[in-house]
Parts: C-alpha cells; structure tokens; sequence
C-alpha cells in the first residue's frame, strides 16, 4: 500500500535524506510561497464585498488556505524534491546468508520443522533475488562456521549454537571484502551465553547491518523448563543441601508438579510446586541429604506433565564433590553445665565432625575430651596459630573475655577473618555480655550490639519463634517440608534458660527469636572476612529431656549448627570452577586459591591441575599467578570429549607441599540444545538494531533484497530517487482541489 | 450472713492459695519428712543450673510415701545441703545450696537430669514410675544410688530395677572406669560406712562385706546408673562436720559424689 503511494519502500525514506534538486535557493521557495499566498490572501480581501453572502467570513478563508496549499505544492514541485540514499551497488558487494543449523531447529512446529520453515522463505525468492543483485555466500552455523554453495545439506543436527562466535568468524573471514550486509535466518536460540557486548561492537564498528530472520515459536505452547540450579560444588558428608531451581513455565499456570533429586536413579527428595504464569521465573529450594563421601552426580528434573512439547528440558545434572574429611571442633566451656553434656551427646553419631572439647570443672582444672592424644590442648586453649588454625570451627560456651590473653584474643579473630573458620557463641553465665563481650576488641565479629550491662542471662523458661529467614535456612530445618518444619518449631519445649544479646547488626540473618515480649534473637548469624560467626542465645538442652527418647530434634538441631559453622571453612588450596557440569562445551575455567601455614594469601606458589579424564584421559596444565589478586592462580583445560573427569589441583611452594584440593567435573553433550529452544526473538531484534538491521518474520523476507540494499556498507553508491512524480503528489492535488470545488458547490458559488 | 460468705470466701481462697502453692513448680518443702533438719541458706531460692535432686518414692512394704512407710527422705535435707556446701567449693558447677526434691509421678522430674536415690533396699516402684524412670534415664538422665546393704536389700532393689532395665546387665565398675577420673582421680576405692560405724564398728551393716560399686551402662558405653552398695555417702555427707566420724570417709564420699556430677555433666 506504502509503495503503491509512494513508489519506494518506507525504509528508503526512514534511510535516505530529502534534498531539492533545482539547484535554486530555498528561501527562494518560501518567498514565492508566501507571495503566492499574499497575493492570493489580497484577491479574496479585495472582493470580500463582492463575494456571496453564502461564503463570507471564515469560509472564504477556507477557501483561500485550500487555493494557498495547492500552489504550494506547485511551487515545491518546480523545486524538484528528491530522495538521495546509498545503495549497495549491484553485483559488486557479498551478502551473507548465514543459516542455523543446530538441533533446535530441528524442532517441529505446526507440522514443520523449523529448517524447513527457513528454506522455504529464502527458496521462495528471497534468496533468487539476492543472487541476482549482490554475490551471494551461504554459510552453515552449528558449532562452527561452514560455507556451503546452496541450502542443501543442512540437516539440523548440529550440538550448539554459537551465535557471537560464528559472528565473528564471519566478519573475520570477510575482512578486506565488501561485505554489504549479512541474513541471518535462526531461532537465536544461543546456547553460549548470548552475545556479549564486545562482540556487538566489534560488529558495529564494521558497519555490515545484521538482518535477522526469526523462525520459530516464540513462545512454545506448553513447556516447563529447568532454567537453572544452584548447588554447593562441595559439602561434607551426611549433611542437608539445598539445590536452588530456577524454573519458568508457558501453558501451565495454577497446575503442580513435581521437583525430584535423584541419584542414580534413586530419589532423594522430592517437592510439589504451583507452576507459574507464563514465562515467569519461579525459584524454588529443594533439600536433600548429600550422602557419604564421594563425587557425586544428582540429577534435579521435574516430572514431565501431560502435554508438553519438550520434555528433554526438564532436568539437569549437577556434580557435588562430598568430602571424606572429618572436620575438627574446638568447644570451650567455662563451667560444667547440661548444655555441655547434651550437644556432647547430640554429636555422638555424627561420624563427620569430631568434636574436641575443654571444659573447665574446677578453677585450676580443665577436662578434656575427644582429644587426638594426650598432648593435644595439653597448654589449655591454643595460643599459637598452627595449633588454633588445625581446627575448623570454634564454639565458646560460658567464658569471660578475660580467660583469653590478648594474643589469643587476636588469634581468634583471624581464625574467622583469615582461616576461614567458624565462631559459634553460646548463652551463659559468663558468656557475651555477661562475660564482658561487650565492649571487647572481639566485639566486631558479633552479629549482634550485645547490651552493655550485665544480668542478661536468665533461667527462665521461653519458647522460641522461626523468622521468614529461619524458615528458608538449613540450620533450622529440622523437618523437611518447610510446612511441618514451621509446626515443629512451635512445639518445642521451652529453653531453660535464655540470655539478651541486644540488636542484630544489619549484616546479620536472625533465624530465630525468642517469644514473648520483647523480641530478642534467639539464633543469629553473620559472615566475616573468609568465615562466619553465630550466637545460638539459649540452652536447648530440654529439647531433648521433655521430648520422647525417639525425637531427634535436639540432634538434628545442634548437628546442623555444627554443620554450618565448619562448611565453607577452606583448606590451604581451594580450587573452584564457575560450572562443574559442561553442557556440550568445552572450556573449563580453573581457579585455585592459595594460603601459606598462617592462612595469609601465597602469592609465590607453583600450582598445577592434574586432569583425569574416560579411558584414562587426561593431562596436566600449570596455573598462573592472577595479577590482581595475590595467591590466586587461574588457567583453562580443553575439555574435549565427554564423560565424566577428576582434577587434583597441587600446590608447591619450592620443595614443601602446600596441601591439594581435589574436585570433579563433567561434560554432558546433546542436551544444550534442548534448553532455551523457543525463538529468542529479543536477541535477534537487539541484534539487527545494533548493527543497523531489521528484525524479519520469515513470511516477510521477499522485501528484503531490497531492504538489503540500502546498507551503507560494502561498496556503495548513491542514488537519487525523485519524488515529483509520486502518485502521492497527484492524488494530493487532486484532494485540494477537489475539498475546494466540493466546498464551493455546497456553499453554492460555483 | 454477711459474715458467714466472707468466711466461706476466705476459706475457700486459703485453699486455694494454699494447694497453689502445693503445686508450684521449684522448691517443694516436706519439713514433716525431714530426717536431719538442716537452716535454710538465705541464697535458697536462687535458680541455678545444678539441683541436688532427690528421688521420692512409694515404700515396698506399704506403697505409702512418707517416713513411716518409705525412706527417700533418709537423711534429708543436711545431707544434701552439706555435700552441695562442697560442691560449690570445689567445682565450679553452679549449684542451689538447697535440694530438690522430684518424683516419678510428673513430667517436672526430666527438668533434673541428675537424681540421687537413697535406702533403694526398700523401695518399690510400680509400672508407670518404671516406665517413666525408664524413659528419664535414656533420655540421658543420671541416677546414683545409696545406703541399702546386704543381700535383701541388693533384692528388694533389683525387683524393681530390673523391670527399669531388663535388657541391661548391672555389671561390676572398674576403677579405670572414666567416672573415677573425671575429676578426682579414684583409683583407690574405699568402702564408706554410715554413722552406725561409730556405735558398732563394723564397716559393713549386713550380711555382705566390702563395698560394691556397679554400674549400668548404655549402648555407648556411658554409665546412666551408679550404684554404691553396702555403703552410706549420704550419711558421710551429713556427717561430715561430726568429730568422730573418719575424714577418709567423709573426703572419699565427697569426691566420689562430685565425681558423679561431674561426669554426669560431661558425658
């Protein structure tokens, strides 16, 4: 319809620049215009008197303003306007038609698959009246970049997509030719991360406009689909995990389904959950038990519903490495107490943590228990670093401030800053504010204002209250669904006794607080530095004696607490890689933290990765210093085959071993192309825009050979396109002056 | 009439305010059952983290509590106040200078951990108390045992043990036993006599001589009950400040009761 009023297509209007071709001066035209219209004015005025009653006033003005326009649009004719653009000139410039041809176009839509839909649109002429303006390339694009003469032999079974790679390829092997412009005809279903922003200015910057042509549904009519899930790359045998899903589904809200983990088939634990509205983004948290020692592979996937189009996007694997080392506890207690004897008892069974504990039972005498051998805290509490930094996490019971020197006060500081480790501090009569805490040197590292005054602690009894965090957390979760674990709190038995700690500090996640009145925390935790402390502000011990023998939530409670305190506590050489399980890529992104005996950064270490790979693959690859960041060391390993792979990262400082860290990882093919496969049709039209393109529907693509033209690109040449003799023009003349006759028969002068 | 309501009012409220009392939970007084009466220390009431908790039950003979009846109340309350006088010199536990005395009818009884339970050569408890002491003691609760001598009396206690425990043995305690090192090293164990010694001089009160220290312990090896047989703490304890009556004895009566606490508090 445009083009049939205006002769050429609106994009050349939108591109080219409106010029006068009669070479004479503008203001010329606006002069003669105004004359025209004065004149024209003054011949109505001058016969106002004259003229008939029917037309006085503000219709002969009418009149003159239709009569006024008519000659100025004359007038702008004799101008000779025009349209000057720059077209790709013929035959001399390449196009590029890049293809897709990774699996996710093998998807079948509407009977069709979605190669098929492609060829058809570029077959239907598109792609004839390209090759007869420019020199026409046809490229493949799967994993890598192919040139092909013609659109046979795309059978739509390539791994991955790759569109920033590919992209780039192309404006590289194209460098120095004159490349006009580039088609490409994809479902933008990428599965390397997108573009990034350096490859959208590197194409920018060469100036060749991207046209992009969507095939694919949009929007996939009933699909749920794993998006992500988040797991921790290591924990410490027989402990609770939480994997955090990402899930997003279209045709299914208000529906249940079910989120399972399993393990080699077996299923751990397993959810319902309410499917969102379309396209929303739903997180939710699963809990499992991660098991005994080893690398482990869990599978999160939610069942497939009845209907769905793609049901190969709804699980995921993920690698936990489940560590055999038994981490070590320090507990320090001031005087004997029911506490004591009773988180004693609750870590009996743990086969994980051991628990070493020093309780002082007389003034002069200390009873020690769980000790390795007779020397061990044979000095009392540590005072040097070697023996403070063996352990993984500190708990002090009832103690003043002042039973530790300054130097240990110091100690204990950096073993949570430095180490790495935990600090789990309990109620007492001599504990926290009570003990001097207060306005203590250590009183940074609280995750509380602890009250400066003492009688805080109190033998009352008082129950305790979850909050929204507590209900979230792993520390609290003393029944699996979140519901029943709620209920369960409620009914716990009253502490026996209780202590104020004040107010948390705004880094600080309260997980509990105590009932009634004033609402003190009763649970409460917050990182610092490298580790991370805890007050747990109440004696607890009468969850286990008003609670049958078969309960096991006082156990359960303190195991998980212990749990927390030591988990994240590192080793001197801590290797981590941002994604332990590869979906048909092949780059492993290696990074490995290093700490001399005092825990301080070892920016002078050799580090190598030893990689063993299926069917007794593998290698070895040297890490280098990060620059940046002293004692971390980076580097890559080229994954090339899948399967399943161990790595051991070991650190040497000269000829003495720092220590090693050893973690798995895997590469997964055929299952990247089975995520994100509706049309990313967001992508594709950022992508045109940017590079000066436009966004096709593939029904559309017979008007782009002569969109493609307009490219500034490539060799161009401009071209001057008059615009006198738009039929436009004439049929505006002719309104003119037919809205005047009209008006005139009506107003009765003609 | 108007003095009649207010009468009937008042007498109702004494009762009230009276069995109010009767079954407030802390300190309960049974000044009628009191064996050696003892002053009432001004810190009495305090809360603490120790009571000196001291088992109530039915006698075998009648099932009647009460002195006549039933000897839970043996030596009670100097006893217990003067051993807690040594418990809070010597350790740093926190304890209430004044007992406490609990039973198997209630719940209240898991609030004490720790129970002292004296004269069991006379005791008799039925199936819910068992059942209940039962549940207490692997709950993780601790249970000593004093003051009953000779063969009959080793019976009458086992009758009703037995039912508490029928699938543990009561086995003979070693002195490398942890219990005799918590705190004061035992190696040597001797047999304390009550305060008949003084009048008969004989250590042992029946038919069996020497002491006897068993134990029942539970699957981890940790000892719940300890049982003192042929042999008198609680008199050493109340004793204790007597001239005549040995130190040896009173010092290895304190000591092994600390013992007791201590590890009861440790493991």
């Amino acid at each position: 319809m445009f083009e049939l009023l205006f002769r050429y297509p609106a994009s050349s209007f939108a591109k080219g620049q409106f010029v006068l071709l009669s070479g004479w001066p503008v203001w010329l035209l606006f002069l003669a215009m105004a004359v025209a219209a004065g004149a024209l004015g003054w011949f109505w005025w001058k016969r106002q008197a004259d003229t008939l009653e029917s037309i006085r006033g503000w219709r002969s003005a009418v009149l003159w303003g239709l009569q006024a326009a008519t000659v100025a649009v004359l007038l702008l004719l004799l101008w000779q306007p025009a349209l000057t653009l720059s077209t790709l000139k013929p035959q001399q410039n390449i196009v590029a038609v890049v293809v897709d041809d990774s699996k996710s176009m093998a998807a079948v839509e509407d009977g069709k698959p979605r190669i098929e839909v492609a060829k058809k649109a570029l077959d239907s002429g598109a792609l004839a009246a390209l090759k007869a303006k420019f020199q026409t390339r046809v490229y493949r694009m799967s994993e890598t970049l192919e040139r092909v003469p013609d659109l046979t032999g795309f059978h739509a079974a390539g791994k991955v997509t790759r569109l920033g790679d590919s992209l780039q390829q192309l404006a590289r092997e194209n460098t120095g030719l004159p490349l006009g412009a580039v088609i490409l005809v994809t479902d933008g279903a990428d599965n390397s991360g997108g573009l990034d922003a350096d490859t959208l200015k590197d194409l920018r910057s060469r100036r060749v406009p991207i046209h992009t042509v969507g095939v694919g549904r949009e929007r996939p009519e009933k699909d749920i689909e794993l998006i992500d899930v988040v797991t921790p790359a290591r924990a410490l045998a027989d402990t609770r995990v939480a994997a955090q899903v990402s899930l997003s589904s279209h045709g299914y809200a208000g529906t249940k389904a079910k989120l399972t983990v399993r393990e080699g088939g077996k299923v751990l634990a397993s959810k319902d959950v309410t499917l969102a509205e379309d396209g929303k983004v739903a997180t939710e948290s699963l809990l499992f038990n991660a098991g005994t020692a080893g690398a482990r592979s869990f599978s999160v996937s939610v069942d497939p519903v009845a209907g769905e189009t793609n049901s190969l996007n709804n699980g995921v694997l993920r690698l936990i490495n489940i560590s055999a080392e038994k981490p070590r506890v320090l507990y320090i207690e001031g005087e004997p107490r029911w506490e004591f004897k009773f988180i004693r008892r609750a870590l009996e069974e743990d086969r994980t943590i051991q628990l070493v504990t020093m309780l002082r039972t007389t003034q002069n005498k200390i009873y020690r228990q769980g000790i390795a051998g007779p020397k061990e805290l044979e000095q009392g509490f540590p005072a040097s670093v070697d023996e403070l930094f063996g352990y993984q996490a500190i708990m002090i019971g009832s103690v003043e401030f002042n039973y530790f020197t300054t130097a240990q006060h110091e100690l204990l500081k950096q073993f949570v800053d430095r180490r790495g480790g935990g600090l789990v501090l309990l109620a007492g009569r001599s504990a926290l504010s009570d003990g001097g805490w207060a306005r203590s040197s250590l009183a940074e590292l609280l995750p509380v204002n602890l009250p400066d005054r003492k009688d805080t602690f109190r033998r009352d009894m008082v129950g305790v209250d979850l909050t929204p965090a507590g209900r979230e957390s792993l520390i609290a979760r003393l029944e699996e669904d979140p519901e029943k674990n709620a209920a369960r709190w409620k009914k716990l038995p009253a502490l026996a006794a209780y202590q104020e700690i004040g107010t948390p500090k705004p880094g600080a996640t309260v997980l509990a607080d105590l009932t009634g009145g004033r609402k003190t925390p009763f649970l409460v935790t917050q990182n610092y530095g490298r580790g991370r402390v805890m007050i747990v502000a109440g004696d607890t011990w009468r969850w286990q004696m008003q609670q049958p023998l078969e309960d096991s939530t006082h156990e359960t409670f303190w195991r998980q607490v212990f749990r927390y305190a030591v988990s994240d506590t590192p080793g001197r050489v801590l290797a981590t890689t941002p994604r332990q399980v590869l979906a048909d890529e092949n780059k492993l992104k290696l990074s490995v933290d290093v700490r001399d005996r005092t825990y301080l950064p070892a920016a002078d270490a050799k580090v190598e990765v030893r990689v063993l790979g299926p069917g007794a693959s593998g290698g070895m690859v040297e890490l280098q210093p990060d620059p940046v960041t002293p004692g971390q060391y980076t580097g890559e390993w080229n994954v090339d085959q899948p399967g399943q792979f161990v790595a051991e990262a070991l650190a040497k400082r000269g000829e003495e071993e720092v220590g090693r860290d050893v973690f798995t990882f895997q590469r997964q093919d055929g299952v990247a192309e089975n995520f994100h496969t509706q049309q990313n049709r967001e992508l594709l039209e950022k992508l045109a825009s940017q590079t000066g393109g436009r966004y096709w529907k593939p029904e559309d693509v017979s008007k782009l050979p002569e969109e493609v033209s307009l490219s500034e690109a490539g060799i161009t040449v401009r071209e001057t396109r008059d615009l006198w003799n738009l039929p436009a023009v004439f049929l505006l003349l002719m309104l003119l002056k037919g809205t005047e006759w009209l008006l005139r028969r009506k107003w009765g002068v003609v | 009439m108007k003095i009649r309501t207010i009468a009937t009012a008042a007498a109702l409220g004494l009762t009230l305010w009276s069995g109010l009392f009767a079954f407030q939970r802390g300190l309960r007084s049974f000044l009628e059952e009191e064996d050696n009466p003892a002053p009432f220390p001004s810190d009495g009431h305090e809360k603490a983290e120790f009571y000196f908790s001291r088992l109530r039950y039915p006698a075998m003979r009648n099932g009647y509590f009460g002195r006549a009846g039933g000897s839970w109340a043996t030596d009670y309350p100097k006893a217990d106040r003067q051993f807690l006088q040594g418990v809070r010199r010597l350790t740093r536990v926190h304890v209430r200078s004044v007992e406490q005395v609990v039973d198997l009818e209630s719940d209240e009884i898991f609030n004490y951990p720790w129970i002292y339970v004296t004269e069991v050569g006379r005791w008799g408890l039925n199936d819910s108390q068992v059942k209940r002491l039962r549940e207490y003691i692997l709950r993780g609760g601790f249970m000593m045992t004093d003051d009953f001598h000779g063969t009959f009396e080793w019976d009458v206690f086992m009758a009703s043990m037995s039912r508490v425990f029928p699938d543990r043995p009561v086995v003979d305690m070693d002195t490398r036993d942890e219990v005799y090192h918590v705190l004061y090293s035992l190696d040597e164990r001797l047999q304390v006599p009550g305060i008949q010694y003084l009048f008969t001089g004989n250590v042992d009160e029946r038919d069996t001589t020497g002491g006897r220290w068993r134990g029942i312990y539970d699957d981890k090896g940790r000892l719940m009950v300890a049982i003192t047989h042929n042999q008198d703490l609680g008199d050493a304890w109340e004793w204790a400040d007597h001239p005549q009556y040995p130190e040896k004895w009173a010092s290895m009566a304190y000591r092994m009761g600390i013992n007791y606490i201590v590890y009861s508090m440790t493991h």
